[in-house]
């Protein structure tokens, strides 16, 4: 660990070399103590509402189906009213780029407050630690059971927790599989012990996972596997919101009896009682400065404003606060990047609400017969032959009217009397058009393609082809 | 970076960790432009579901991107030690 820097800013402080150094050094095992406050209070909120909309969403009905489920076998995903086919797997790709957009955003104006409430490794890990230590207890009592010889009581308590944790994570693997399956047909078939091979692989991959990331890797997760942590610098200016610990009002450290006066002694207001070390889940000292591995989850602020209470001293020797701030300088909410993350996040967000309010749940392809340009008929007429293929994305099953236009007086023909296509379904047929020589002026004419459903005119699309004739 | 051996641990996610996002990505790339169903226009003599296709594929993908991934931490450490023949690796 290094010392605080003589002129009392909270710059990192830590060289490349030694950030290099930790990656590499060998992990020992963090024992988090267990913190109270405002921020922890913030943070079981956020776990238990993030956790609560994992576990109960896929049992919420919309519509006679799944609210949200990623059909995967029947290959549609519906998102309450929304069903998306893999045609519109743009708009996903679209969801993806949104939301890391938003993070970009969040994360310049208020750095890294999604690892500390939002971050799934966060959540299950605190859920995690939860269960660690309703059965091993506090963190001393972790840490002297783990350093005593195996013996019975230990096999014991250390065989509850795991199988709580196991337990925990095929739940949390079921879930996941219900995403994208039915639920209720999965839970229907799970206590019939029929689940499918393929889907008793899922639940053990992601509760394995589960149970391997929050019970076991934990902060190396963050430190080591996650790409976000790595990159989320790059977004900081001076501005950011950090969780900063105030050299100038801490140091220099030292323990004192509650009732002597620190500027007599000639101490700051850290008295070095280490608790803000001992709750921070990733292990590290924040009064070394803005660390990459702090996931500002805040539990040294909550652990250090109670010890300031006690000691009689104000609140805020570790806070959030910004590197402008703490320089003394003026600090700016406003600024181009934040300006410029919010109008590029605004442009994807307004274009991608207005696609999906006016997408069509209809699709019209138009394929012409490679095998001839074109042939003329016994009566004189240019004729081009096409292949149709007409799905329907609605729920319901429609019949659809078809009509051509873009050169005078052409004919549709076709051996399919009624288009009347299924939800979710497909239907290909071959038409053919045909259009008098002295009506064409190119070798190539526009002809569009028009198909409307005959219940439902909002249910209309246009598609163009070529027509070819001989001048 | 070469001055300090590598922990297997470390050198396992560096193979597993990001192969398992491309293979994400890829199986949905993959399967959104092509339906399983269509693949095998013949069929096959596998009875195996959608969701047993897209497993395969996903973990096809897997081990394609983790190859590719070996490949790059191999070149990677011997390039490195060939810039400094004194270090050692492992």
């Amino acid at each position: 660990m290094t010392a605080p820097n003589a002129d009392g800013s909270a710059k990192p402080r830590t060289s490349d070399e030694q950030v290099e150094e930790l990656l590499y050094a060998r992990q020992e095992k963090i024992y988090p103590r267990e913190v109270h406050g405002l921020y922890a209070r913030l943070r079981v909120l956020g776990v238990t509402g993030l956790l609560g909309i994992y576990y109960f969403l896929p049992w919420v009905q919309w519509d006679s189906h799944q609210a949200v489920l990623f059909d995967l076998p029947a290959r549609k995903f519906h998102i309450f009213s929304i069903t998306l086919w893999p045609q519109d797997f743009i708009y996903l790709a679209a969801l993806l780029i949104i939301a890391g957009l938003t993070l970009f955003f969040v994360t310049a104006l208020v750095g890294r407050v999604w690892c500390g409430y939002a971050c799934p490794q966060t959540v299950w890990t605190e859920a995690f630690l939860w269960i660690e230590r309703k059965v091993e207890g506090t963190r001393l009592q972790q840490q002297k059971l783990d350093a005593m010889p195996m013996n019975a009581r230990k096999l014991r308590i250390k065989a509850t927790k795991h199988f709580l944790w196991v337990v925990f994570s095929a739940w949390t693997g079921f879930t996941f599989v219900g995403y994208f399956t039915p639920i209720l047909d999965l839970g229907h078939r799970l206590l019939a012990f029929q689940l499918g091979p393929w889907e008793i692989f899922w639940v053990i991959f992601y509760g394995f996972a589960t149970y391997g990331n929050a019970g076991w890797m934990r902060e190396q997760v963050c430190k080591y596997m996650c790409p976000y942590a790595r990159f989320q610098s790059a977004m900081f200016d001076k501005d950011t919101l950090i969780i900063s610990y105030l050299p100038g009002r801490g140091e220099p450290r030292g323990s004192r009896k509650r009732s002597t006066d620190p500027a007599a002694l000639g101490l700051g207001d850290c008295i070095d009682c280490t608790l803000c070390v001992q709750v921070c889940p990733t292990g590290i000292d924040i009064r070394n400065g803005l660390q990459y591995e702090c996931i500002a989850c805040s539990a040294c602020i909550d652990a250090c404003d109670d010890v300031m209470d006690k000691m009689g001293y104000e609140k805020g020797l570790i806070t959030y606060t910004t590197e402008n701030a703490i320089e003394g300088r003026k600090a700016h909410i406003i600024r181009p990047r934040v300006v410029i993350y919010a109008m590029i996040l605004l442009t994807i967000m307004s274009i991608f609400a207005y696609s999906i309010a006016t997408r069509t749940a209809l699709g019209l392809d138009v394929i012409r017969d490679r095998n001839s340009l074109y042939r003329e008929t016994s009566e004189g007429l240019i004729e081009n032959v096409y292949t149709l293929k007409i799905l329907n994305m609605d729920k319901a099953a429609h019949t659809y009217k078809l009509d051509v236009s873009g050169i005078p007086g052409i004919e549709l023909d076709s051996d399919t009397r009624e288009i009347r296509v299924e939800s979710g379904a497909v239907m290909e047929f071959p038409v053919r058009l045909r259009a008098d020589e002295s009506d064409l002026d190119a070798r190539s004419s526009k002809v569009t393609f028009g198909l409307v459903a005959t219940d439902a005119p909002e249910l209309a699309i246009q598609e163009e082809a070529r027509f070819l004739g001989p001048n | 970076m070469a001055d300090q051996p590598i922990p297997k641990f470390h050198k396992c996610i560096a193979v597993l960790w990001p192969s398992f996002l491309t293979a994400i990505v890829a199986t949905g790339v993959f399967f959104s432009a092509f339906d399983p169903a269509e693949l095998f226009p013949f069929g096959t003599d596998l009875e195996i579901s959608r969701l047993g296709i897209y497993t395969i594929g996903f973990l096809v993908f897997w081990l394609i991107t983790a190859v590719s991934a070996i490949g790059t931490l191999y070149f990677a450490i011997s390039n490195c030690l060939r810039n400094h023949p004194d270090s050692r690796d492992q």
